[in-house]
């Protein structure tokens, strides 16, 4: 308990509080240890009855609140100064002292004042009278901290020459100075007794908080907000203390009550209270609102995933998709839903996604079983699928991540055990090659095109080795009724081209996308069939397809075989370069699988399966809007598809009269696709 | 929550259950519409669902929170057709002048009269900020003026103190609000009082 402020308060109410204290704090060992001394400044008091009896009863049942030290939160600090010049910008109410209203006699308030003021304050005067030892000032009123009415009580204070800085190499200083001037000035010293105050114009002469105001001449519009206020209210009786607080900009601001609470250091965040029942150590942390908020959230997310895991059981990956993202939107990083998601992810083929989700995972939760068991498989996947890349310093890198992760892995040991042996043989195999490279050095054209043969070859590997790949992992009933749909319209037009128009009237009836593949297959045969070259020249583009957002490529590709070679290895490069990101990179594959659907074989066909299932599930959790373009880019098709249909009477393949038309259409529908591809691109990407 | 979003759902509560019986409406439903919509007035908005949390924390203490099923958004559609009942039976005055921005100004004007080492060892600050929230665990704070409020805890607290103001041709209260009186300080004090021994009567 606070002795002191107990002191002042038994000092004031006497004895009658003091007995009723004893009697309600019996209990309280603080109170009894200072009965004694308290008692002695009780009888000492004057026992003037301010408050009733009620009161007192009061201040007696909640003395240990009232006088415990924690009760004051607030600590004795200087207040800042602030600007008060502008009266537009106020943040609250600045009011003219409350004596002015009161009608505290003279001699009251003189008295006051010297006990009150102190060094370092600020005080506005006149200049009264100009000496050669220095000026007079009549005080007219407070400025800083202490605001008080001053103006009539006839203080006189002294600024001695020395305390007015000077100006360098003019000689006299006071010559700045007449009579009549406002002064704005600290306080350097007082004398209590002779009631005598200096003040001074050097800087240091205020207290620290105040150090940033400039002292000297002020204008009459930079006196204090309140004295001018005080001016006016002195001068018209009929304004009132509540008048004046409410023509104060200040006091309409919106925020007065937040600004005000921190100047007066009062914290409102953990407010104080004299009930018992509220005193704070009574509410548990983790009955409020945020604890219990995130406890709900975590067991909604866990609802959702299990959810997401029992559509993913019954296949319906989309919807279990859907369930696992809404769990993540309820409470991110939710470690099972990112583990859920991760699976489902690798699951669909999108590794690198997974990766990144079990990585996460793990990053909140750094001991989960499933996301470290599941995480080392997908990098061994991954690095595996690298590795077929040729990208074997990355595949290395990732198995390596795999072991540290689980040591045991036995697939992750073999795997690097046969990388690394791959990279000493490449390496050993490149200096060979460098070795003979120097030897004979060839034409440029001849090493171009065996160039051309040697990513041929590769390319043929690298189809066998994923078909291989894609047939151990399973395959979702959708997206392999989808494939095998189109594998179907292509190969069976491997099968024969006469069958064609047969071909063609069945794709009609099939499914939007279905038809959109039968429609640019079908224009490409019109454009093939121009060209005059059939059956070997397709076989060749097979290998080489053209770079997917750019159907001018396209097009020129047919043009010769010089423009043909340049496209061949940027699309070559592109292809790589696909591969280490299939993710992002799947909208583009799409277009070109789906070119590829139209040119190539059954064989190549398979070897892509597994991304044109990325791609469709894609498209499915893509939403509305890009089935909308997918139905409007099927518009299109049957659109070019009727044209064709028009022509179809002059001849069984396609007449000359079409040509003219034909290549119009189709720049027509390239461009749209192109478009829409673009459009897909920048779209949403998760 | 701040101070002065739960005044104004107190002042809320107590004006609606002015106008009805409290048999006719379940009168927590109506305090945590109360919140809810004193969020909204104020400018600090509460999510219904904390609302309801701590609620149904604050029944059944130590149980799990509530899922988010049927039971949930019932819960929550009636608080907010509840918010509506609130709104229709107030005719939509749903913003009053709290006492808070008084006892702070007055604070203020007070703070200058006293010696300022005096002032910074009481907690004449604290005191009145404690009682004045205080204030709203009844009724009181729609049965007097805000500036009476406003007063009679600044009052409280000096005299808790034994702060001594200098005594002009008026008190100092009569300067800060001109019709108020001695006998309706002390009305707000008996009514303040009386709320603490409701206090300690429930404990």
């Amino acid at each position: 308990m606070d002795r002191d402020l107990l002191k002042q308060c038994l000092a004031c109410h006497g004895d009658s509080l003091f007995n009723k204290l004893r009697c309600e704090q019996t209990e309280n060992p603080d109170f009894q240890t200072l009965v004694p001394e308290l008692c002695k400044v009780t009888s000492e008091s004057t026992g003037l009855e301010h408050g009733g009896p009620l009161v007192e009863q009061f201040i007696a049942r909640k003395a240990d609140i009232l006088f415990c030290p924690t009760w004051k939160t607030t600590t004795p600090q200087e207040e800042e100064h602030e600007e008060e010049d502008e009266e537009a910008a106020e943040p609250y109410a600045l009011m003219p002292p409350l004596e002015l209203f009161m009608e505290v006699s003279y001699d009251e308030r003189r008295s006051m004042l010297y006990r009150d003021l102190e060094r370092g304050d600020m005080v506005v005067g006149r200049i009264n009278n100009i000496r050669e030892y220095g000026f007079f000032l009549t005080l007219l009123c407070m400025a800083g901290g202490l605001r008080r009415d001053i103006e009539d009580l006839e203080l006189s204070a002294l600024c001695h020459i020395r305390e007015i800085p000077s100006t360098g190499n003019h000689d006299d200083p006071l010559s700045y100075y007449q009579v009549g001037d406002f002064i704005r000035a600290g306080v350097k010293d007082i004398d209590r007794y002779q009631e005598k105050i200096t003040v001074s114009l050097q800087p240091a002469s205020l207290s620290p908080s105040l150090g940033h105001i400039k002292l000297g001449v002020v204008t009459k519009e930079e006196l204090p907000v309140h004295y001018r206020r005080s001016v006016r209210a002195a001068s018209d009786c009929s304004e009132t203390y509540e008048c004046i607080l409410m023509s104060c900009h200040g006091y309409h601001n919106p925020s007065v009550v937040d600004y005000l609470l921190e100047k007066v250091r009062i914290s409102d965040t953990h407010p104080p209270s004299m009930m018992r029942g509220l005193q704070s150590k009574l509410f548990q942390p983790e009955d409020f609102a945020s604890a219990i908020r995130k406890k709900q959230s975590a067991s909604w997310a866990l609802k959702c995933v299990r959810a997401g895991v029992d559509h993913f059981k019954h296949g319906r990956h989309v919807e279990a998709m859907n369930e696992y993202n809404k769990a993540m939107d309820i409470d991110t990083n939710n470690v099972e839903a990112l583990v859920a998601r991760g699976a489902l992810y690798a699951n669909k083929g999108g590794i690198v996604k997974a990766i990144t989700d079990f990585e996460q995972a793990l990053e909140s939760c750094p001991d989960h079983r499933n996301a470290k068991k599941y995480l080392c498989q997908t990098l061994v996947e991954r690095g595996k699928q690298l590795e077929e890349q040729e990208k074997l310093v990355t595949a290395e890198g990732l198995y390596r991540r795999a072991l540290s992760l689980d040591d045991s892995n036995p697939e992750a040991q073999e795997a690097l055990h046969k990388i690394t042996d791959t990279i000493q043989k490449s390496i050993r195999l490149r200096e060979e090659a460098l070795a003979k490279e120097q030897a004979k050095p060839t034409s440029s054209k001849t090493s171009a095109d065996k160039l051309r043969k040697i990513l041929k070859e590769e390319k043929r590997m690298k189809k066998k080795r994923k078909r291989s790949a894609s047939s151990s992992s399973s395959l979702s009933s959708t997206s392999s009724r989808n494939s095998s749909a189109s594998s179907s319209t292509s190969s069976s037009r491997r099968r024969s081209k006469k069958k064609k128009k047969k071909q063609r009237r069945r794709s009609e009836r099939g499914s939007k996308r279905h038809r959109r593949v039968s429609s640019s297959r079908r224009s490409e045969e019109g454009k093939s069939e121009k060209d005059g070259r059939k059956g070997q020249d397709e076989d060749e583009v097979e290998w080489y397809p053209a770079p997917p957002n750019t159907s001018a490529t396209f097009l020129n590709q047919r043009g010769g075989p010089g423009k043909r070679k340049v496209s061949c290895s940027s699309a070559d490069s592109e292809h790589s370069r696909k591969m280490s990101c299939p993710g992002s990179a799947s909208k583009h594959l799409e277009n070109r699988s789906k070119r590829n659907s139209v040119d190539g074989g059954r064989y190549e066909h398979r070897g892509r399966e597994d991304i044109v299932e990325v791609v469709d599930v894609k498209r499915e959790n893509q939403g509305s809007v890009e089935e909308d373009c997918g139905r409007a880019d099927a518009g299109l098709g049957r659109r070019s598809e009727s044209a064709g249909n028009h022509k179809e009477p002059t001849g069984a393949t396609s007449a000359p009269g079409s040509k003219k038309h034909l290549p119009a259409n189709l720049l027509n529908i390239f461009t749209q696709i192109a478009q829409f591809e673009k459009g897909k691109g920048v779209g949403p990407r998760k | 929550m701040r101070s002065v979003p739960v005044a104004t759902a107190c002042v809320l509560y107590h004006r609606f259950f002015e106008h009805v019986s409290m048999r006719a409406y379940e009168p927590y439903l109506v305090a945590m519409s109360c919140l809810y919509l004193a969020g909204k007035v104020e400018e600090q908005h509460i999510r219904a669902r904390d609302i309801i949390n701590v609620s149904h924390r604050y029944f059944n203490s130590g149980c799990t929170p509530l899922e988010c099923d049927k039971e949930f958004w019932d819960l929550r559609d009636s608080v907010v057709q509840c918010e509506l009942l609130i709104l229709r039976q107030l005719n939509f005055h749903v913003s009053f002048e709290h006492p808070h921005k008084y006892v702070l100004h007055y604070l203020l004007s007070v703070k200058s009269l006293v010696n300022r080492h005096a002032w910074s060892r009481t907690p004449v600050a604290e005191t009145s900020w404690a009682l004045l929230r205080d204030c709203y665990h009844g009724d009181m704070c729609i049965r007097h003026t805000p500036q009476h409020i406003a007063i009679a805890t600044l009052y409280l607290a000096l005299n808790s103190y034994g702060v001594e103001l200098p005594v002009g041709e008026k008190e100092w209260w009569q300067v800060l609000c001109e019709d108020a009186t001695k006998a309706d300080i002390d009305a707000v004090i008996s009514d303040l009082l009386q709320l603490y021994d409701m206090d300690a009567k429930c404990i």
